[in-house]
């Protein structure tokens, strides 16, 4: 860190509390972009992150979709990895052991193909030492109810919350899918349910192909777009949610320098994770909180709690006054 | 050994064939503990165009100066904005990456290096291995084949590696016509050759290490292939380099290897070759000349 210019001016609280949630600033890794952390320990140092959110997790193994899996379009990427992951056993005995030893905040991603699933995965992790929290990706399809996603129905995604909620005392976060006609519905009804928190967004839905081999540039044929091409539907996304519930928001979705994070933060989100520019540059969290913090500073704003929700949508007319005065224009 | 992330400087940009680029860098950290058949991911340039970082093999490396080189093929955006790059110009390098090649210990049995088109790149650094160092020699050929005559490298470059080449290409433009790998083939069965490899070391397009893999586990010769797969990441976090594994997992009908960690070298038998799907051929190459 940059010594700070004027000794007698505090650094800036990066701190942020998200309901039951405190983290020492509001930077973290999003899931599936970070493996477990150990592929990124000697490149960054994880210690500084806010939180690590893993890797999916699921109660048994997963193989994930034939490849390819991935493509890079325009300023982002679609992904389709098909939850690839080596299941709560080996997650909870191999990967948490290694966090664990680190001093970082370890959030579990989890997921499953029916209520069951949830809230068996939610009922094996409750207690398992070193988790600070849990958050469900319903951006799943429901195997029992013809493959719908979860996170595409209100009264799925409240039943989904509700059975992981009777399994944990955890704090909580709902992790929303954009691909939604209504998000703020979907919000509502995660937070209605028990959800501490809710995060925003998971990847767009979307495709690419070849038109030399005319084929699909995925063996899925669609997958989720990600990176900083959808950093304006993400922001959309959580300006909606967040003036939809009273819970707090983690903002997600393209998230490159910490002027992007500052984006979502001025907006309403409590924090952020950062996703796809990990692969990028593996330093990016750190420079993002150090932006932050340079930024604060910069800005003389006491903590970042202070700018959180600041947007001035109000005076969008500053010659209004004027024109109603004397002078006509 | 650690990986590292590692702003490297151009040295020196040569342009070997019309779409081949060879780069020198000043890259002393990762020069240090990069081995042969391991590789890097390369930030082409700052910004979102193009996003991703790209694989590239070690072509040489020379830890003495610190520094590597990596041969390229111009196949696209991020090839054809590298190649635009010059001396002094800074790329952004995590490296070095996945397992890489190993040699025989017995410096007496006879390889082969099987190369297609840009895959003579990592095969560059394992012959110079393969030809230096104490003692005995490795017995060793190399087939290199490619489209056509203009996507080798001139002969006088390759007469550099100094050990005995064949070569092929598709339309017959220079040297045998047709597959690398059918040359290949013929010139092991041949009588009035003593070449009879033990193991092959390969490096090219799915459709021929397919047929070199075929070769391997019919002749019973040990392989090691370096094989590609678009990447996320390099480091095993994203899980998008998924080729389908030769074994199944627990309970699953299909297991996935990740070419950045379980790779990029594999052996012919661990991969089950029937199940790859989709064959992404690289644009024409009229988009860049
Ligand atoms: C471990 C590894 C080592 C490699 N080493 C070298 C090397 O030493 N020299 C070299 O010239 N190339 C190498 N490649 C391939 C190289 O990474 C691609 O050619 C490059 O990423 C293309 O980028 P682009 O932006 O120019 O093309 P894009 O516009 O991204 O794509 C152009 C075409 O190239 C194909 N392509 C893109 N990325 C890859 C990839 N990773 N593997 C195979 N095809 C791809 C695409 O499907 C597309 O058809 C290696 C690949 C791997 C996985
Ligand atoms: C390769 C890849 C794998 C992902 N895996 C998961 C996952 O397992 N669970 C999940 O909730 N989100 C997953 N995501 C979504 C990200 O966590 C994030 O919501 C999304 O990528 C948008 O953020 P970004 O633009 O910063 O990447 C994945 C994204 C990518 C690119
Ligand atoms: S490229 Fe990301 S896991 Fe291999």
């Amino acid at each position: 860190m940059e010594p700070n210019p004027d000794p007698t001016i505090a650094a800036p609280d990066l701190s942020v509390q998200l309901g039951p949630l405190h983290l020492k600033n509001p930077v973290m890794t999003a899931s599936g972009t970070f493996g477990y952390g150990e592929e990124y320990a000697s490149l960054t140092d994880l210690g500084k992150l806010g939180a690590l959110v893993v890797k999916g997790i699921s109660l048994l193994p997963r193989a994930g979709n034939p490849p390819p899996r991935i493509v890079e379009t325009p300023a982002g990427m679609i992904n389709a990895i098909g939850l690839e992951n080596v299941g709560v056993e080996v997650f909870l005995s191999v990967k948490l052991p290694y966090l664990c030893g680190l001093d970082v905040p370890v959030i579990a991603n989890i997921f499953g193909n029916t209520i069951e699933e949830y809230a068996g995965l939610a009922e094996r992790l409750d207690g398992a030492p070193g988790l600070t929290a849990m958050e469900i990706n319903v951006s799943c399809p429901n195997v029992k109810e013809g493959g719908m996603v979860f996170g595409t129905d209100p009264a799925m995604t409240a039943k989904v919350v509700e059975a992981v909620r009777r399994k944990t005392s955890l704090p909580l976060i709902t992790k929303l899918t954009p691909n939604v006609t209504s998000i703020a519905e979907i919000a509502r009804a995660a937070e209605g349910a028990g959800s501490d928190i809710l995060s925003c967004i998971n990847t767009v839905a979307a495709m690419a192909v070849d038109v030399y081999s005319k084929r699909p540039r995925l063996a899925n044929i669609f997958g989720g777009l990600s990176g900083p091409a959808i950093r304006p539907i993400a922001l959309r996304c959580v300006y909606e949610v967040t003036r939809a519930v009273k819970c707090p928001v983690i903002g997600i979705g393209g998230i490159a320098s910490a002027a992007d994070a500052l984006e979502f933060m001025l907006i309403g989100a409590r924090a952020v994770q950062v996703g796809t520019a990990n692969f990028v540059d593996p330093t990016i969290t750190a420079e993002i909180i150090e932006g932050i913090r340079l930024f604060l500073e910069a800005e003389k704003i006491a903590a970042l709690s202070d700018f959180i929700g600041t947007l001035d949508t109000s005076c969008l007319f500053p010659f209004a006054e004027d024109a109603c005065g004397s002078i006509e224009i | 050994m650690e990986k590292v992330l590692e702003t490297a400087r151009i040295i020196c940009r040569e342009s070997l064939a019309p779409l081949i680029v060879r780069l020198r860098l000043h890259s002393p950290g990762i020069s240090a503990a990069a081995r042969a058949g391991q590789f890097v991911m390369l930030k082409v340039r700052e910004g979102i165009d193009p996003l991703l970082r790209r694989p590239f093999s070690f072509h040489r490396i020379h830890p003495d100066k610190g520094e590597i080189e990596v041969l390229f093929r111009i196949a696209g955006r991020g090839t054809l904005a590298l190649s635009k790059l010059g001396p002094g110009d800074p790329v952004s390098l995590i490296g070095p990456l996945g397992n890489g090649f190993e040699l025989p210990l017995d410096r007496t049995t006879q390889i082969a290096f099987i190369a297609g088109g840009i895959g003579i790149a990592p095969l560059g650094e394992l012959i110079a291995q393969a030809l230096s160092g104490p003692g005995q020699t490795q017995k060793a050929h190399l087939f290199y084949g490619a489209r056509s005559a203009s996507e080798l490298l001139p002969e006088d470059i390759v007469s550099q590696f100094g050990l005995r080449v064949h070569f092929a290409t598709d339309d017959g433009s220079f040297g045998y016509k047709g597959r690398v790998t059918k040359l290949f083939e013929e010139f092991t069965a041949r009588a009035d050759e003593d070449f009879r490899p033990a193991e092959v070391y390969s490096c090219g397009p799915l459709a021929m290490q397919y047929h070199v893999a075929k070769w391997a586990l019919e002749n019973d010769a040990l392989s090691q292939l370096s094989l590609e797969s678009l990447m996320g990441c390099g480091i095993g976090a994203c899980l998008g380099c998924a080729l389908p594994a030769a074994d199944c997992g627990p309970g699953d009908d299909q297991r996935f290897v990740h070419v950045c960690e379980d790779g990029p070298i594999f052996s012919a038998g661990s991969i089950k070759w029937n199940q790859i799907l989709i064959q992404q051929s690289p644009p024409p190459t009229y988009l860049f000349s």
